[in-house]
């Protein structure tokens, strides 16, 4: 394992690769990769890209890669897009967007599909940009899949929160609701040269001058990813909240943040797994007929379906 | 190195052809067939699909070319793979490809040529048994 992982340190394309796809393992081999690069990672700034499905955030990424290259920053993106519910498979087209940086050696691009995880990151997200942080990569970029109102897992992996939004995202109503906006360090409203982009653009801006004082201060720019216009400012920012993230003490929260996180979804789980095994169990058919003729409480069968869980349980890895 | 999940597949479009309703075809019946499906969209270069089939770790690469270019530009793709180690992904590709060029692309290392008409069963079932016991 640790010849893998220095390999990956030093700069090796293909075991990176490889280690990716050991990400999604349920193996050893998969799981001792990520205890053993664990203590490795949050030394570099992740920004984090999310909004609703076509809203342009690969091509704002593409548009970033351009401008983060001739800074001379080595940067590392990953790219999630849905799986399937009916057939497992994916279609991963995020980095159509970006195919020009395919054969730039500073820049990695891998596109990884949710498996299922309800939060618009997959499992591997993490652990794939750690990997990016070990093979020097800085900043490391992550694209959610494209999101509603209530995704918002980006917020708790990445450094700096952008939110893009589109023309056709609603009106004021949309905007005090709770949820993906409450996300942002930074609200992107992109295809600017759309005449509803600029409509959505001021109510964003009242919204958040609004919000003054009860809320986070929130800036917004408006930007048009794909002919450039606005990126460079919105560069800029990115940057100053980049360095912002950089100190130690900040480090150090981010990766409580991020193993917290780690364990509260493997405990889940786990715990899961085994409620679903506790359901299978005979006894469950007695406790939902009583529940059913009222002869017992909601609260007093979940407590004896737990003890019958807990008593059950026997998956402990390693 | 073992993997989980399913199977990761690019799709690659190669030079200058500009018709990608096959490749899009081919990338739709993968996906309801349980692949992840990594597409490079049109105009691509040998080296970009390479550079993108390792960096994916993916199992399979498909090439489309309606352009008649595909002697070249393919055996060029083979030849970038070699260069990578990466001849362990499983190549395949189809189009508008003569049947007398057919030879020579399994000579390069196509496992399997898919020319117009093809059923898509066929397809799938081809790459099913060309991908089983990989990883």
């Amino acid at each position: 394992m640790d010849t893998l992982v220095d390999r990956i340190r030093q700069g090796d394309r293909r075991c990176l690769a490889r280690a990716m796809s050991l990400m999604d393992s349920a193996e050893p081999q998969g799981r001792r990769l990520r205890d053993s690069i664990r203590r490795h990672s949050a030394q570099v700034p992740w920004w984090g890209f999310t909004g609703p499905p076509g809203a342009g955030k690969s091509t704002l990424i593409d548009a970033l890669l351009i401008r983060l290259r001739a800074r001379g920053r080595r940067v590392g993106v990953v790219a999630v897009d849905p799986t399937s519910p009916l057939s497992d498979g994916a279609f991963l087209g995020d980095r159509v967007r970006m195919m020009r940086h395919a054969v730039d050696p500073d820049v990695f691009i891998r596109s990884l599909a949710t498996h299922h995880s309800p939060g618009g990151l997959s499992d591997a997200t993490l652990h794939c940009a750690r990997l990016l942080e070990l093979a020097r990569f800085d900043p490391v970029l992550i694209e959610t899949v494209g999101v509603g109102q209530s995704e918002v897992d980006v917020a708790d992996v990445a450094d700096v929160c952008v939110v893009v939004l589109g023309p056709g995202y609603g009106d004021d109503i949309q905007l005090i609701k709770a949820g993906l906006l409450e996300i942002a360090d930074l609200l992107v409203v992109n295809k600017c040269d759309l005449p509803d982009a600029n409509r959505l653009l001021t109510a964003v801006r009242q919204e958040f001058a609004a919000a003054a004082g009860t809320d986070r201060p929130v800036e917004v720019v408006g930007i048009e990813a794909k002919s450039g216009k606005g990126v460079d400012e919105l560069l800029d920012r990115l940057l100053e909240l980049d360095r912002s993230v950089r100190d130690t003490g900040r480090r150090n929260q981010l990766q409580y943040r991020r193993v917290l996180g780690e364990i509260k979804r493997a405990a889940m789980l786990t715990y899961q797994r085994a409620l679903h095994r506790g359901l299978e169990d005979g006894a469950v058919r007695e406790l939902v007929d009583k529940l059913a003729r009222g002869d017992l409480s909601l609260e007093s069968a979940v407590a004896q379906l737990s003890a019958t869980v807990a008593g059950a349980r026997e998956d402990a890895p390693d | 190195m073992s993997k989980a999940g399913p199977k990761r597949i690019l799709i690659g479009k190669v030079g200058l052809d500009g018709h990608d309703r096959g490749a899009k075809f081919i990338a739709r019946a993968l996906r309801n067939a349980g692949y992840e499906v990594i597409y490079t969209g049109i105009r691509r270069t040998p080296e970009q699909i390479v550079r993108t089939a390792v960096d994916e770790d993916v199992d399979a690469l498909g090439l489309s070319l309606l352009s008649g270019a595909h002697n070249e530009l393919f055996a060029r793709v083979v030849e970038l793979l070699q260069q990578e180690n990466a001849e362990n992904i499983v190549l395949f590709c189809g189009g508008t490809i003569p049947d007398k060029d057919i030879p020579h692309l399994q000579s390069l290392g196509f496992r399997r040529v898919f020319t117009p008409g093809t059923p898509l069963a066929e397809i799938l079932g081809a790459l099913e048994a060309e991908l089983a016991g990989k990883r």
